[in-house]
């Protein structure tokens, strides 16, 4: 932002300071620890009066200083080289706060170089005494300069109270500084004997190379006790939320922290078996392997502790991609091109969109993300993002669950722009449908079935209870819902006071012709034992009903039902239909002769749009249905996110349904009691990557209701002047009126996922009213007061008391009619004549009962052979009458 | 687009910039001397090996001899200047350091294979024979390679205006090969280590500090020639750099600040007096006479980088947020470690008496 950034693809995401740092540690600790060894091993030597091990012990010296002052010296300025060219501002906001403590590294450098030089050269040549000294100075030194450094390096981790005063003190001796030096300076000792082995294995006395041998054995292995000390203070001095990233959340971290944990013992074991006498050949070889265990180990270690401080690169303080902390709510408001200098694009246009994209993902991305690299290649992330809706949506929830990325910083213009580069540049994807195509409303023939006024008898009204039954046919990897609709039928026995007939009646079901067998389209029934634990034969729903049979009577209902048809989108030609239309039929039940027969779409919809951001594209006909690849990658999200194997085990056949953990009223599964309830769960975790977004928007990328695409659930006429945010509030109010009820259920859970979402149809959080899903839920009363035309458009926040409230569950004010028997399924209330397969399939019986598009009873002739005076069935129901 | 707009905003400092400026200017005159012995330690080796008679080939050997340490201080000697140049100038080094990043990135590794190219040469000498030669070319070049992209990156620091090339070119190759001012810059970078270097090993033959079999009188007379060519070369070289300057530099120098003018009036005036007296052979005088010299041209320098920023930055322009007490923390560990580094050297000296009698 403040810098320009050098633009690397396939080095960059911190690949060349890995590099160098890795390098230089493995040398300049063994630079510390060196001194003791060196001055060790020539006092032994004096002491024993043993020429050939001080003959060792100068020519160790010789390795010591042409490995530690060229490659090491020099790779420590390589460091210091490339923080500055990676992270200028990092590098800047350091050496301007610990200068003096960095000058006074230097001295100790001077020192080092000065009394390694003169102990190497004048070896032999000066007194022993003072030779020891000279090297003591060394080896204090070298320590001295690994103790500065040290602060700098753990208080990038863990700032301590700087934060706060801003103190140079404070900051140096931070919370995980001493962990640290005792660790290092382990390693430090530890290294001796490593690199020792190297100059031992090319001494060709044999006895004088098993002493060393084994002396150095000795060096590598004792000093890891100060490592397991350090270590272990290390990591319990970490705080959350870093700790948790390193040993838990971080998906680059976990290997690495299995190459340290294999490493450190393997270490030392390699070490311990050099002390046995080897042939000499082996140990030439296997000296280097070891040094080559050390750096994995130690590389291991700095990988870890460098990923454990993301999203910062100074804990707390400033970001790894050089924005501080402190000026993100700015950049946030202004935008991030507008504040940065090095850019050309200040705003985004449609003409810079891609250009101003590349620039974000430079600025914003590239210090931690290579491009066809080897660290944290974005490719490989992005890769699913088939379309700029699901990439802005990722980058919309971005660190807001996962602690170790940064949020998106920049307005909304900025997010799409970085969407947009990413997709087409990136992924190489240029659709501007966005993997969804425009799908042309049809017109499907449908016949009407006859009513004549004059003479028939009866009138058979059916329905399915929800406008939209959703299935997702990801069988073979997970289920949500299983192919489950619940039709309704009531039959009147018109009259002057018609009634509602229950008794000596049999109502059959039948689906059109095509959808007769839907273990033929979906392969729910060859999992449905492990879905849902249950034994269904092919084609038989879970409460043992096919496509076709007979209705139950619900007593205190005063209706039939069929529950739980498991009906499916698909007819047998491969298309994709989800209002496919049953017949239902009332027959005498002992005579056979038939009452009544109507017609009531079905509905039932896979167009889930998981695919808009978990990739994979649509299995049917280019529209709907549930590829492999979505529903895995759905998995792996989940297994990511939440640690669990899902994919494990949808690979080994057996696949979850997500209510048999999460708790669902609808399907009626307890789940495990402390995880949310599966609506809270789904809503409040997607909200994250929903926000802020206008009308319906949110709700069409998942649900089947995009007014372009082959369903368009909601389909009333309130469709023409609202959208689902009217009743339901926008995607963070649905989701906050769920999570609210499961945080005061004591739910853990609730709290993560409701710290980032806004209250936007009402003031704050505090006013928003809790619900359970399924149960609680907006009424029609809300707005239509008294029965009355609405008065307002705004219905979210007033709940039902329980299901018996619910629009689908009530009857009128004689317990007689079921509400949707009238008036038509949720989200298809009549008048419904945008169906996107034709106007007329949603009315289907005012179209057979009353030769309009009108709730039934317009008029009320329809039943009552006698046209009432008063309104029995529920205040304002003589206002609309349309005569015939 | 406005060049100021670039400039990052710089952090602040915790006590005032004349502490920072008066540590860097020491340290770099430091580093300075010690590069200059190294890289003209360097060139006078090759020209004297390229001679190829007895002398001049014990003369690259002795040079040879002395040639790591000089690279090793060369390098700790830049810490110090590096880390004040940072705190004082950090928005502008970072800024052309990344401009130029695949060229400075690579200064580094070069490093080390110049410094183990010195190494193989100094312990190798007798065993690699004539060929040496080679390597003695393969690391001098890196040397004035390095120094070369070390030029560039002080020019481009104060070149704000330059900077947009950023925008068509932000893989980090660009170079500021189009200041004319680079060249007589860093030729007098170059021919200014041959003089120094010259002078260097006279004083190594003067003080007996030989190890090889070289003749002292030969080792002080070629020290000293070659200090007397480079100084003739190095004022010529000082007009040019002079003359090719932007003009509102060059008339900093020529009237526009008072400080500068007598600064250069006495650097060219040090410069004759260097060349004459090196003329006579006169070794300690002229090592004096130089002494003052560099203190004098590393001033002007930083008065040159001072001029070009002048429209963007100023030193008091930065921000003082007080925090004394690492500074002394360093002052105390700064004397500790000079009191170390004497203890060291009395000792080191000490025992070489010891063994020469």
């Amino acid at each position: 932002m403040n810098y320009p950034v050098w633009e690397l693809t396939t080095y960059g995401g911190g690949f060349l300071i890995a590099l160098v740092a890795i390098v230089h540690v493995l040398v300049s600790h063994f630079a510390v620890g060196g001194g003791l060894y060196l001055i060790t091993l020539e006092k032994k030597a004096y002491k024993d009066e043993d020429a050939g091990l001080l003959e060792y012990v100068k020519k160790h010296s010789k390795f010591f200083l042409l490995v530690t002052m060229v490659f090491g010296g020099l790779t420590g300025v390589g460091i210091w080289w490339t923080i500055a060219l990676l992270n200028p501002a990092a590098t800047s906001s350091l050496i301007h706060t610990f200068v003096f403590g960095w000058a006074a590294e230097w001295v100790f450098f001077v020192g080092e170089i000065v009394a390694l030089f003169i102990y190497f050269y004048t070896f032999g040549k000066m007194d022993r005494k003072n030779h020891i000294i000279i090297g003591w100075i060394y080896f204090i030194c070298a320590w001295m300069s690994l103790f500065l450094i040290n602060g700098i390096i753990s208080y990038m981790l863990t700032p301590g109270a700087w934060i706060e005063n801003h103190n140079f003190w404070s900051g140096f001796f931070n919370p995980t500084f001493w962990p640290s030096l005792v660790f290092r300076t382990g390693i430090s000792l530890t290294l001796c004997g490593v690199f020792g082995f190297v100059t031992a294995a090319f001494l060709k006395n044999e006895e004088l190379r098993q002493k060393i041998m084994r002396t150095c054995a000795a060096w590598s292995g004792i000093p890891f006790i100060l490592m397991l000390i350090g270590g272990w203070w290390y990591f319990k001095a970490i705080p959350e939320p870093a700790i948790t990233i390193i040993l838990e959340k971080s998906p680059a971290i976990a290997d690495y922290l299995l190459l340290l944990t294999w490493a450190m013992p393997i270490l030392f074991i390699a070490s311990a078996l050099m002390a046995i006498r080897l042939p000499h050949s082996f140990q030439r070889v296997f000296s280097f392997v070891i040094v080559g265990i050390a750096l994995i180990y130690f590389g291991a270690f700095e990988f870890i502790r460098e990923a454990g401080r993301h999203p910062y690169i100074i804990y707390d303080y400033m970001y790894a991609n050089q924005v501080y902390v402190k000026d993100v709510p700015e950049v946030q408001k202004a935008g991030f091109l507008s504040t940065a200098k090095w850019t050309e694009h200040k705003q985004v246009t449609d003409e810079n969109l891609v250009a101003a994209g590349r620039d974000l993902f430079k600025f914003q991305c590239s210090a931690c993300h290579s491009v066809d690299g080897l660290l944290n290649d974005i490719k490989p992330l992005v890769a699913k993002y088939d379309n700029v809706f699901g990439m802005d949506s990722k980058l919309n929830g971005l660190g807001k669950l996962n602690r170790y990325m940064p949020h998106f910083m920049g307005t909304r213009e900025e997010r799409w722009a970085l969407a947009n580069y990413i997709v087409s540049d990136l992924n190489q994807i240029n659709d501007l449908n966005m993997g969804n195509p425009v799908v042309a409303a049809k017109k499907l023939p449908v016949i009407i079935p006859p009513f004549n006024k004059e003479t028939d008898e009866y009138v058979l009204l059916a329905w399915n209870n929800l406008g939209m039954h959703c299935i997702s046919d990801s069988d073979p990897f997970w289920i949500l819902l299983p192919p489950a609709n619940d039709i309704y039928a009531q039959l009147v026995k018109r009259g002057d006071s018609p009634e509602i007939i229950t008794e000596g009646v049999e109502i059959s079901y039948q689906v059109q012709d095509g959808f007769e067998y839907p273990e033929n389209q979906v392969r729910f029934w060859e999992f449905a034992d492990k879905l849902l634990g249950a034994n269904l034969a092919p084609g038989v729903g879970i409460d043992g009903l096919k496509v076709s049979g007979v209705m139950k009577l619900e007593e205190d209902l005063r209706a039939f039902t069929a529950p739980f048809v498991p009906v499916v989108p698909y007819p047998a030609d491969g298309s994709f239909n989800p209002y496919p239309i049953f017949t239902i039929t009332a027959k005498d039940k002992e005579t056979g002769k038939v009452l009544m027969t109507t017609k009531t779409v079905v509905p039932t919809s896979t167009e889930m749009g998981c695919k808009n951001c978990h990739g994979g594209g649509w299995r049917v006909d280019g529209v709907a249905g549930f590829t492999d690849e979505t529903s895995l990658d759905v998995l792996a999200a989940h297994d990511k996110n939440s640690g669990t194997n899902l994919v494990e085990r949808a690979k080994n056949g057996e696949p979850m349904l997500c209510q048999s953990c999460h708790a669902d009223p609808i399907l009626g599964t307890k789940g495990n009691p402390e995880l949310l309830n599966f609506p809270a769960a789904i809503h409040g975790w997607h909200a994250n990557f929903l926000t802020d977004r206008e009308g319906m928007q949110a709700c069409v990328a998942c649900h089947p209701s995009r007014p372009d695409g082959p369903t368009q659930c909601f389909r009333s006429h309130h469709s023409e002047f609202m959208d689902c945010t009217n009743c339901h509030g926008t995607m963070e109010d649905h989701s906050l009126s769920l999570l609210k009820k499961e945080q005061e259920a004591g739910k853990k859970g609730a709290a993560r996922l409701m710290e980032n979402l806004q209250a936007r149809t009402v003031d704050s959080v505090a006013d928003i009213n809790p619900r359970t899903p399924w149960v609680n839920e907006p009424d029609c009363l809300n707005c239509h007061v008294d029965f009355g035309m609405g008065e307002t458009t705004d219905a979210f926040n007033t709940w039902t008391e329980g299901a018996e409230g619910l629009y689908r569950n009530r009857h009128d004010q004689m317990e007689a009619m079921m509400c949707e028997a009238c008036h038509g399924s949720t989200h298809a209330v009549y008048p419904a004549t945008i169906n996107k397969l034709g106007a007329n399939r949603d009315s289907i019986q005012p179209l057979q009962y009353q030769g309009n598009n009108r709730p039934i009873g317009n008029d009320c002739t329809v039943c009552h052979t006698v046209q009432p005076e008063f309104e029995g069935h529920h205040p304002n129901s003589l206002r609309l009458q349309i005569s015939q | 687009m406005n060049p100021a707009a670039l400039i990052p905003t710089p952090d602040t400092i915790s006590v005032p910039w004349g502490w920072f400026y008066v540590l860097l200017m020491l340290t770099f005159l430091l580093h300075i001397m010690v590069m200059n012995a190294m890289l003209g330690g360097g060139i006078i080796a090759l020209f004297s090996a390229l001679r190829g008679d007895q002398q001049n080939t014990l003369l690259s050997k002795e040079i040879g001899y002395k040639w790591p340490y000089t690279i090793a201080f060369t390098v700790n000697m830049g810490v110090a200047p590096l880390l004040f140049v940072q705190v004082l100038y950090g928005q502008f080094i970072y800024s052309s350091s990344i401009l130029m990043a695949v060229w400075w990135f690579s200064i580094f590794g070069l490093l080390i294979l110049a410094y183990y190219g010195a190494y193989i040469y100094d312990f190798k000498f007798e065993a690699l024979g004539n060929p040496r030669i080679f390597l003695l070319e393969f690391s001098v070049f890196i040397l004035l390679f390095i120094g070369f992209l070390f030029c560039n990156n002080m020019t481009l620091m104060l070149q704000p205006e330059k900077w947009q090339a950023y925008f068509s070119h932000g893989g980090g190759t660009l170079l500021n090969l189009s200041d004319a001012s680079l060249y007589p810059r860093y030729l007098h970078f170059v021919v200014g280590s041959v003089a120094v270097a010259g002078l260097f090993f006279a004083l190594v033959g003067h003080f007996r500090f030989t190890k090889s079999s070289v003749n002292r009188e030969f080792l002080i007379n070629q020290g000293m020639t070659y200090f007397t060519y480079a100084t003739a070369v190095q004022i010529f070289i000082g007009f040019w750099f002079l003359l090719v300057l932007p003009k509102n530099v060059m008339m900093v120098f020529m009237g526009g600040s008072s400080l500068a003018t007598i600064s250069l009036l006495l650097g060219i005036l040090l410069g004759f007096t260097a060349l004459y007296v090196g003329y006579k052979k006169q070794v300690i005088l002229a090592s004096t006479i130089t002494l003052i010299t560099l203190i004098v041209m590393i001033f002007m320098r930083d008065l040159i980088r001072i001029a070009y920023l002048k429209p963007y930055f100023q030193l008091s322009d930065l921000v003082v947020v007080p925090e004394y007490s690492p500074l002394i923390f360093f002052l105390v560990v700064f004397a500790i470690g000079l009191a170390l580094i004497g203890y060291m050297l009395k000792l080191a000296f000490g025992c070489r008496k010891e063994v020469s009698k």
